[in-house]
């Protein structure tokens, strides 16, 4: 049985970590820093932690105007409250004004799911990697979120990181190089490839292993960063294995699949499927049953991969 | 309250004037600009600049600098004067105002330009800016101060109650904050668009301690700019009641010169508007 970690506690613990090396970390809060696992750095680090209320249009101007400082403000809430909510702050004050500030969205996608569609995150990917300078990480488990959020301090610029609600699996060996910018090969294979994001990365590790049990022998490919892309890794996937699948919990518009379709399109074109939500607002419900509901399930993602490969 | 001496008013009286030119030649460069709010918040930035604030052109990142944020970046014309005037950079740059690629584009870009502290262009940004700067300086135990400059009509956006809150909530009283009260903006009188007055009473509602001067009063600004905090622990506002395009008469007061596209003729009447305040200084 594989080992399940929280993404917000694990997100929390490796902040406070990260805070312990760099003192010039600061967390910002918009009545979401319980919410995000950052009690424990707030108990730590209480000098260092600043409470807003819920107002995250101006807390993206005090990350901004903190960071001119010199001061590293990761401002962790619920996904489309810190990107869609303050979208021109986000394009305007971090990215344009290139400031060193890293936004968290968490219980991103799909993940509050019983929410509904106010609260779920489907656009996040789409609309800030529009931002010119921002890099944007979606880790597709436990040790991916630990790793990029040291990456992310190390790194001077904007960032941006999604992560999800639910418990999700350990997938990634602990001891594996996390680079920003480059995805990670999971498994080897030549007759298509699967380049899955987030918390659908382990959906796609279970159709893998499917589609390994049917004879299929797929490659996997783990993309935690969708900008920068890793393009070399992608073109050489399109090369060598001739069909490319994309899976993400967000929407087909301007998520992973689109921009690789981008890359392709001018660099290699290759048929490709991408599996992810289609211009809809999803329903509510408990997550795993709305996963199943849109077709993004691992055997599901089984039954397309296999589909695609037989078109 | 500290004053200004006589003579230390006359020196600013003609600095203002001059940072008016600077304007007029930007707007001569570039065939247009935002005139009418870029006029009415000169004598500001001329006391803040030339009297008040702790900046050194020569060290532009300088960590004990005072900083200034101009929320309203469409009166960038008027930032710009007063920076080349300070030595920031060669005052040549000026005439590139409206060409391709000009480092002073029609809102202010701080990896342009050495002396700016923020971009800003959309209205409603400034203000939460500066209250993450006043943080970090607080944080750094460093006695600096941050100074903003608000529109009227810039107060309808929502974001800047926000940070007025927020300011207040944090007890940021290094900062001061200036609403250009011009009563213009874009369209009309502001007060017919979106009413937020009193703006006294809102303010202080919000936690800020108030004082209401004119603004385009030399001596005014420098006596209460000088005197912050004006309540330990609370931020200061300065609701500046201010003439829009003032020092040009034919413009003066009137919506129709938020935004100038200048004719020849209209530019030496502003011309002579200036050399007559110029002269008539003693």
């Amino acid at each position: 049985m594989e080992e399940l970690k929280d993404p917000r506690k694990t997100f929390g613990e490796a902040l406070v970590a990260a805070a312990q090396k760099n003192n010039r970390i600061v967390a910002l809060s918009a009545d979401s820093s319980g919410g995000s696992g950052m009690t424990p750095f707030r108990e730590q680090f209480p000098e260092r932690h600043f409470e807003f209320g819920i107002m995250e249009q101006g807390i993206m101007g005090f990350a901004s105007g903190l960071a001119t400082t010199g001061k590293i403000p990761f401002f962790a809430a619920i996904a489309p409250f810190v990107t869609a909510r303050p979208f021109e702050m986000f394009r305007n004050d971090l990215g344009y004004m290139r400031q060193n500030v890293k936004v968290v969205g968490r219980c991103a996608g799909l993940t509050y799911s019983d929410l509904g569609a106010t609260h779920q995150s489907l656009d996040d990917i789409a609309i800030i990697r529009t931002i010119p300078g921002v890099t944007v990480i979606n880790p597709g488990d436990p040790v991916d979120i630990v790793k990029a959020v040291h990456a992310a301090a190390e790194h001077i610029g904007p960032v941006y990181i999604k992560i999800g609600s639910p418990k999700m699996p350990v997938l990634m060996d602990e001891n594996y190089s996390f680079q920003i910018g480059k995805g990670e090969v999971m498994e080897e294979g030549s007759d298509i490839t699967i380049i899955a994001t987030g918390t659908l990365l382990s959906k796609a590790v279970v159709a893998t292993k499917a589609l390994q049990q049917k004879g299929i022998q797929p490659r996997l490919i783990n993309m935690h960063t969708i900008k920068p892309l890793d393009k070399e890794l992608v073109l050489k996937a399109a090369e060598e294995t001739g069909k490319i699948v994309t899976v993400e919990e967000g929407y087909l518009a301007g998520g992973l699949g689109s921009c690789i379709a981008e890359l392709l399109a001018t660099e290699n074109p290759t048929p490709m499927k991408m599996i992810g939500v289609d211009d809809q607002y999803a329903d509510a419900g408990p997550y795993e049953e709305l996963l199943a509901h849109l077709g993004l399930q691992g055997e599901q993602i089984a039954d397309t991969v296999e589909q695609f490969l037989e078109s | 309250m500290k004053k200004l001496a006589k003579e230390e008013e006359i020196k600013l009286r003609k600095i203002a004037v001059q940072l008016r030119k600077n304007v007029l030649r930007m707007i001569k460069a570039g065939g247009s600009g935002h005139i009418g709010g870029a006029l009415s918040c000169t004598d500001i930035m001329t006391v803040l600049y030339f009297k008040i604030m702790r900046v050194d052109p020569q060290r532009p990142d300088w960590p004990e600098r005072d900083r200034f944020v101009l929320s309203a970046g469409h009166k960038c014309l008027a930032l710009y004067g007063t920076l080349a005037e300070k030595g920031f950079f060669d005052s040549s740059l000026l005439d590139t105002y409206g060409a391709l690629c000009t480092k002073l584009g029609g809102h202010p870009d701080m990896h342009k330009l050495p002396g700016i502290e923020s971009n800003t262009g959309a209205l409603g940004h400034g203000l939460s800016i500066a209250g993450g700067m006043a943080m970090g300086l607080k944080m750094d135990g460093l006695d600096s101060k941050v100074y903003v400059i608000l529109g009227d009509g810039e107060l309808a956006e929502g974001s800047n109650w926000e940070a007025a809150a927020a300011a207040s909530h944090h007890q940021l009283d290094n900062m001061v904050a200036f609403v250009d009260r011009n009563k213009f903006q874009h369209g009309g009188r502001t007060v017919d668009y979106m009413s937020y007055e009193p703006l006294d009473k809102r303010w202080e509602a919000f936690g800020w301690s108030v004082r209401v001067i004119d603004g385009n009063d030399l001596q005014q600004i420098f006596e209460n700019a000088t005197d912050i905090p004006f309540e330990k622990g609370k931020p200061s506002m300065i609701i500046a009641d201010t003439i829009k395009s003032k020092g040009l008469p034919f413009a003066e007061d009137k919506a129709s010169f938020h935004y100038w596209k200048v004719t020849d003729e209209e530019m030496k009447v502003a011309e002579h508007a200036l050399q007559q305040i110029e002269e008539g200084i003693k």
